[in-house]
């Protein structure tokens, strides 16, 4: 059975030894192809066992790997030079087919991962550029920088608080005025006077102490006309007058309310008048102020 | 084969095969027997006769015999030349020298 099956095999196996030398011999340069497919068939008889003929085969396979690399082009010698030609278009082709039996996978993988690198570059450039059709030839105009008005020099605003000067709150002004045996001077006037609303509600409280007549002030009774005496008139005039720091006028005292005389009223005018120097100055805090002020002048009859 | 390179690369399998060649100088080998006498596979072998025919150590020529007669192909005969025989010895002997010293 054995026996059966080892003469059955040997055809199978010597063909395919046959097949691989001359595959081997094939791939060989052209020069040596048919030279050494001979020889490698005359060496692989001289085998005993087809194994060993087969294994033979299969070592001329590699043989030929090697002899390729060692024998170049131009060390293969041409009988001819058709024979040349015909090697020379050979080696060519076996020189390709080696090359692309090896390099030319590794070079076709390479390609392969090049292209598909530049591919997905391609894909990622046009994504990047590819903008909505609302965002296209939107020109948007620029916003015109503020302009402001050029400072003068020397000024600068420092802050936006604006310093207001405190204002003077004036009291109702006490005034004193001398006995006088045939007038009275009424200290206060008979309307109240009413101080001028500030703006603002003061910060500060001032003392201020209003001024009137004074030491030295002139007597009622120089002053009350002669006419008035013999008439009999009497009156209660009241006057403005405007005091600096030292009692003086600073401007023409004027009637505020008359007495319902005008020999009175002219009579306290001039009583006014000869005071300037002798009116007590307003003081705030304990200092002289300038200030304006009303006072009342009553000219009576001694009874 | 060619242009003559007498520079080859000297390898142990190389050195058996010229050893081979060397026990009889004379002689006319054909692949086979160098298998048999050196061990060495036919992938190594014949590029090592190859390579040293083209180095012009050796020469080659086809067996005289009509292979329709002899009923199997005609084999390849090897044989050292001249300069192959001194450039052997001249490698062996250095080894010689070498392993000597």
């Amino acid at each position: 059975m054995s026996q059966r099956n080892e003469r059955s095999t040997q055809p199978e196996l010597g063909g395919v030894t046959h097949w691989l030398i001359h595959h081997a011999a094939r791939r060989a340069p052209e020069s040596l192809s048919s030279r050494l497919e001979e020889e490698w068939l005359a060496d692989s008889e001289s085998r005993s066992s087809p194994l060993s003929r087969l294994h033979f085969a299969v070592g001329c396979c590699w043989a030929t790997m090697v002899i390729a690399a060692d024998y170049p082009r131009s060390r293969v010698p041409a009988a001819s030079p058709v024979a040349a030609a015909r090697g020379f278009v050979t080696l060519i082709d076996r020189n390709f087919a080696y090359f692309s039996l090896r390099s030319g996978t590794l070079f076709l993988i390479a390609g392969l991962h090049a292209a598909l690198f530049f591919g997905l570059i391609a894909l990622s450039h046009t994504h990047g550029l590819a903008t909505p059709p609302n965002l296209q030839n939107t020109v948007v105009d620029p916003v015109p920088p503020k302009i402001l008005p050029p400072q003068p020099p020397g000024m600068e605003v420092k802050d936006w608080m604006v310093r207001v000067p405190r204002p003077v709150v004036p009291e109702p002004r006490n005034i004193e005025v001398e006995k006088d045996p045939t007038t009275e001077v009424i200290e206060k006037s008979q309307e109240p006077y009413s101080p001028p609303q500030p703006f603002e509600t003061p910060t500060q409280v001032v003392q201020q102490v209003a001024g009137g007549p004074g030491a030295g002030f002139p007597e009622t009774t120089d002053f009350y006309p002669s006419v008035s005496i013999h008439l009999a008139e009497e009156g209660f005039s009241t006057v403005r007058v405007c005091v600096d720091k030292r009692g003086r006028l600073t401007s023409e005292p004027t009637t505020v309310k008359g007495s319902g005389s005008t020999r009175l009223d002219e009579a306290a005018l001039k009583l006014a008048r000869a005071g300037s120097g002798h009116y007590r100055a307003t003081t705030e805090d304990g200092h002289a102020v300038n200030s304006c002020y009303p006072f009342g002048i009553r000219f009576q009859l001694k009874k | 084969m060619g242009k003559k390179d007498s520079n080859v690369r000297m390898s142990l399998q190389t050195l058996r095969v010229l050893e081979a060649f060397l026990e009889n100088p004379t002689v006319q080998l054909a692949g086979a027997e160098v298998h048999q006498r050196c061990g060495i596979a036919s992938g190594t072998l014949y590029p090592i006769l190859l390579r040293l025919e083209s180095a012009g150590w050796f020469v080659s020529q086809w067996e005289s015999v009509d292979p329709s007669i002899a009923g199997r192909p005609r084999r390849r005969l090897y044989r050292l030349t001249s300069t192959g025989l001194r450039r052997a010895s001249e490698v062996f002997a250095s080894f010689n020298r070498g392993v000597l010293a």
